[in-house]
C-alpha cells in the first residue's frame, strides 16, 4: 500500500518537475523524467505493476495541462515499456532502463506519425528522437537512483521482511 | 599618641590650605596663579591616563566582549537572516522589473491595436519538438478567456487558447507544426498562411508562410501581420507575428512559400496577453514596431532597442528591395489617412469621457481601472500622430503606480487587468460592463453601455 502511494507520489513530483521547470528551463533538451521515472520504477516492481504504473503514468502524462495531442499516446507506450522493464529489470535494472530511455521517443514519435500529427516527416524524426535519446540518457542513472533509493527504503520500513540488512548479513 | 599635637596641627593647616584655595579659586577665578598649576595637573595626569587606558583597554573590550557574547551572536544570526532575505527580495525585484517590462510591452501593444487584454503568466510548458508546442496559462474561464482567443506578448503573436480550464488554460504556441494562421504582408493586401515549423526549422522557431498568390513580390525583410479570422475567432487581425527571412521560390509553383522569424522569443515567454476582445477596426499595420532604419552603423543600434536590435541580427539583408518596400509602406499610409477622418470624427472622444465620468460616479468598483478610461481614451489612438507611434504606445501604457503593482503577482494582476481592458480599448468599449463575455458580435455588447452582466467574471475583466 505505501510502495503504491510512494509510487503515486514520485509520479506527481516527476510530472510536475517536467512541465514546470525542465521544460521551461532546457526547451527541447529537456529529458523525459515523467518516462524514466516509471520505467526505473517499473524495474523494480516486476511486469504486472510496471504496466499498471506505466498506464496510470502515461495517462496522467497525456492529460496534464498543456497538452496539444492525443490522449492515450503515452499512456500506450509507457504501458509497455512498464511491462518490458518490470520483465527484464530484476537482472539488469539500470541497462533496462537505459534501453527504454533511448527507444521511447522513437515509439512515440512513431505512434504521432501514424496517427497524422502535421510536421512529423522522417528527418524529423530521426533528430528528434537522437537528441531526446541522448538526453534521456544523461539524465537516466540519477533518476534511477533517486528512485530506488526511495522505493527502496519504503519497503524496507514497512515491508515484510523481518530481518534486518546488518543482521541478515551477519547471519 | 605622641603626635596628636602635630597631627591636629597639620590637620589644621591643610584644612586652611584647601578653604585658602577654595575661596581664591571661587572667588576669583581670574588670579593668575590657578591657571598654570591646572594645566600642568592636566597635561601629566593626562598623559599618565592615556597610558594606563592603552594597557588597559584590550582588557575592558575582551571583557565587555565576553559580556555581551550571547546577545552579540544573536545579532549576528539576524543580521545573516535579514541579509538573506533582503538578497532574495533583491532577486525578486529584478524578476518583477523584468516582469513589469514584458507587462508594459504588452500593454502597449495591445493598447496600439486597441484590443482588450488579460494579462497572464506562463505556468508551465511542454514542448515536444515537432509535435506539440504548447504553455499553461494562469488565467482561465473565470478571468474571461475562452477557448479560440489569440495570446500575445509585447512582440507579436504567441498562438491561441486551445482549452479554457476555470483558473489556467492551455495556449497552443504558432510554431507548433498543427498550427495555422492567416497572416498578410505588411502594407499590402497580400495574404497568406502562417503554420508552425517546429522541428523541421532546425530549432529555431521558424514559421512558415506561404503567400496565396505566387505573384505578388515576396522579398526578405518584409514583415508579417496576422490577417484575422472570421469574428476575430480564433485570429485577430493586425498582431505582428514575424519578419520574412528567407524565400523560396520555385517556379511554376502555385504558391510562394518564406520562412519567418517570428517577433516573439518563444524561448522564453514569460508574460503573455489574452485578447478577449478584438477591435471594431483592423489596426492594418499600426501595431508593427516602427522599421529599422537601414542606417550603416547597426552596432550603435544595439543598445539603444532590443528589438530592434534583434531584428538587425535576425535579418542582416534587410534592406533588400528598399524600393518596392517603401511604396508599399506609403500606400499603407495614403489608405491610413483615408481611414483617419472616420475614426476621428466617430464616436471615440465624446463617449471615451463620458464612460469616464460614469465610472467615476461608481467608484466601488475596480479602484485600479476606476479612472483609467477617460485618460486612456484621447491616448489610445493609434492612428492620429504618425511618426509619433511609439510615444502612442508609452501614453497607452498604465500609470507607473498600476505597473508597479501589476508585476507583484496575482493580486497586482488583477489591477493591471483593469488597466489593460481600460486602456487597450481606448475609446466606446472601455466603460462598458461584462465585456469578459464574449458575445458572437463584439460590437453587440459594446452597443450597450450598462448591459448588466448575466455572470460577472472576476474584476479584471470589467473596463469600468
Amino acid at each position: 500500500m505505501l510502495r503504491n502511494l510512494t509510487a503515486g507520489l514520485l509520479l506527481l513530483l516527476a510530472l510536475v518537475l517536467q512541465v514546470s521547470l525542465l521544460n521551461r528551463l532546457l526547451g527541447s533538451f529537456a529529458p523525459d523524467v515523467v518516462l524514466l521515472t516509471v520505467v526505473a520504477l517499473a524495474a523494480t516492481r516486476g511486469p504486472a505493476a510496471g504496466a499498471v504504473i506505466g498506464f496510470c503514468g502515461g495517462l496522467a502524462y497525456d492529460m496534464l495541462p498543456p497538452a496539444n495531442h492525443t490522449l492515450g499516446q503515452y499512456a500506450l507506450v509507457m504501458c509497455a515499456l512498464g511491462y518490458l522493464a518490470g520483465r527484464a529489470g530484476e537482472r539488469a535494472p539500470l541497462v533496462i532502463v537505459a534501453v527504454c530511455a533511448v527507444i521511447a521517443p522513437g515509439l512515440v514519435e512513431g505512434i504521432g506519425a501514424l496517427l497524422g500529427s502535421p510536421g512529423l516527416t522522417w528527418p524529423v524524426i530521426r533528430t528528434v528522437w537522437l537528441r531526446s535519446a541522448v538526453c534521456n540518457l544523461v539524465a537516466a542513472p540519477a533518476v534511477f537512483w533517486v528512485v530506488n533509493a526511495l522505493s527502496r527504503q519504503r519497503r524496507r520500513g514497512g515491508g515484510n521482511e523481518l530481518v534486518t540488512s546488518w543482521r541478515r548479513g551477519t547471519a | 599618641m605622641r603626635d596628636t599635637r602635630r597631627a591636629r596641627l597639620a590637620l589644621g593647616l591643610l584644612v586652611a590650605a584647601a578653604l585658602i584655595l577654595i575661596t581664591v579659586d571661587h572667588r576669583s577665578a581670574a588670579l593668575p596663579v590657578i591657571g598654570p598649576i591646572r594645566s600642568a595637573a592636566a597635561s601629566f595626569f593626562g598623559k599618565v591616563e592615556n597610558v594606563s587606558a592603552g594597557i588597559t583597554g584590550p582588557i575592558t573590550g575582551f571583557v565587555g566582549m565576553v559580556k555581551a557574547a550571547p546577545g552579540a551572536e544573536r545579532a549576528v544570526a539576524d543580521l545573516r537572516k535579514e541579509n538573506a532575505r533582503l538578497r532574495g527580495e533583491l532577486s525578486a525585484q529584478r524578476v518583477d522589473q523584468g516582469r513589469m517590462g514584458k507587462l508594459d510591452k504588452m500593454l502597449g501593444l495591445a493598447g496600439l491595436g486597441r484590443y482588450r487584454v488579460v494579462p497572464a503568466q506562463v505556468v508551465a510548458r511542454r514542448s515536444v519538438p515537432g509535435f506539440e508546442d504548447a504553455v499553461e496559462i494562469d488565467a482561465g474561464t473565470v478571468d474571461g478567456v475562452r477557448q479560440d482567443m489569440s495570446v500575445l506578448t509585447g512582440e507579436g503573436l504567441v498562438g491561441r487558447v486551445v482549452q479554457a480550464g476555470p483558473d489556467t488554460s492551455t495556449v497552443a504556441l504558432l510554431t507548433d507544426p498543427a498550427l495555422s494562421a492567416g497572416a498578410r504582408l505588411e502594407g499590402s493586401n497580400e495574404i497568406g498562411v502562417v503554420s508552425g515549423l517546429g522541428e523541421e526549422g532546425g530549432g529555431e522557431n521558424l514559421v512558415r508562410f506561404r503567400l496565396l498568390d505566387s505573384s505578388a513580390p515576396l522579398a526578405v525583410g518584409r514583415r508579417i501581420v496576422s490577417f484575422g479570422s472570421q469574428q476575430s475567432k480564433p485570429y485577430v487581425p493586425g498582431v505582428p507575428i514575424g519578419i520574412i527571412e528567407r524565400v523560396e521560390s520555385v517556379p511554376g509553383e502555385l504558391i510562394k512559400t518564406a520562412y519567418a522569424r517570428p517577433f516573439t522569443d518563444f524561448s522564453a515567454i514569460d508574460v503573455v496577453g489574452v485578447i478577449v476582445q478584438a477591435p471594431k477596426r483592423d489596426p492594418r499595420d499600426s501595431v508593427l514596431p516602427p522599421v529599422p532604419r537601414p542606417a550603416p552603423t547597426p552596432m550603435r543600434a544595439r543598445g539603444r532597442d532590443q528589438r530592434q536590435n534583434e531584428w538587425w541580427l535576425g535579418s542582416p539583408r534587410v534592406e533588400a528591395g528598399p524600393g518596392d518596400r517603401r511604396d508599399a509602406r506609403e500606400r499603407g499610409d495614403a489608405r491610413r489617412r483615408a481611414d483617419e477622418p472616420r475614426d476621428q470624427t466617430g464616436e471615440p472622444a465624446t463617449e471615451g469621457r463620458e464612460t469616464g465620468g460614469e465610472a467615476r460616479v461608481r467608484p466601488g468598483r475596480a479602484a485600479g481601472g476606476a479612472e483609467m478610461p477617460g485618460r486612456a481614451a484621447p491616448a489610445a489612438r493609434p492612428a492620429e500622430e504618425r511618426p509619433g507611434r511609439r510615444p502612442v504606445a508609452h501614453a497607452a501604457a498604465p500609470a507607473p503606480e498600476t505597473r508597479g503593482a501589476a508585476a507583484r503577482g496575482a493580486s497586482g494582476r488583477a489591477a493591471a487587468g483593469n488597466a489593460a481592458t481600460g486602456h487597450a480599448t481606448g475609446h466606446a468599449a472601455a466603460g462598458h460592463a461584462g465585456a469578459g463575455r464574449i458575445a458572437p458580435d463584439s460590437r453587440a455588447v459594446a452597443a450597450r453601455p450598462d448591459a448588466p452582466p448575466a455572470h460577472r467574471p472576476r474584476e479584471r475583466d470589467g473596463g469600468n
